[in-house]
This record gives structure tokens, sequence and C-alpha cells, in this order.
């Protein structure tokens, strides 16, 4: 398996795999803090609070 | 005329063997902290 590095040179395949992979996790994160329930900056907080105000009102309000 | 003993890349095979330890132990390292970061995140909000 070794032998690979004496098909592909290392410096290069380093370089690519480091700005793959750098790509990679980049693109991972945004999507994550695109979302709702894995936004770890804003999103929990938005996320627990629309079912409430979209909740029905109470039975002694509608008296 | 190029070496017909050198390898494209240029390593020797003593090299290439020296070059995958490292590259081999470097993956193993990242793919632990990866793991380690899916745990942690499955403990905060299970995706399944």
């Amino acid at each position: 398996m070794y032998r690979i590095w004496q098909i592909f040179d290392p410096r290069r395949t380093l370089v690519a795999l480091f700005a793959f992979l750098f790509v990679l996790a980049l693109l991972i994160h945004f999507i994550l803090l695109s979302t709702a329930r894995y936004n770890w900056l804003a999103g929990p907080a938005v996320g627990a609070a629309v079912p409430a105000q979209i909740a029905p009102l109470p039975p002694t309000v509608t008296q | 005329m190029a070496d017909p003993k050198q390898s494209l890349s240029g390593l020797s095979e003593d090299e290439a063997k020296e070059f995958h330890g490292i590259f081999v132990s470097s993956f193993l390292a990242f793919t632990a902290v990866a793991v380690v970061a899916h745990i942690l995140v499955w403990m905060w909000r299970p995706w399944l």
C-alpha cells in the first residue's frame, strides 16, 4: 500500500487532501448552521419559541 | 532520460514507507477526533 506514494506526489496529494477536507468541513458546518435543530449559535431558542408562539390560548382567556 | 528505477513521484521505497507511516498515523488521529466529535453531537442531539 505504501507504494502509492511512489505514484502520487505526497506534497500535491497532501495539499489536495487538506483543501478538500477544509472545503468539506466548511460546507458541513454551514449546512448545520442553516438548520434550526443543529444551529449551535441561535438554533434552540428560535426552534423552541416557534411552537409556543403558535400554541392555542388557554380556555380561561377565551371566555 | 529518467532513471528506469525512479518512481513517478521520485520517492524511493524507504521514503514511501516513511511517509506512509506518518500518513496512516495522522489519518487515524484525525478519525479518532472525528469519532469523538460525532459521539458528542449524538449525545447533544441524535439525528436518527
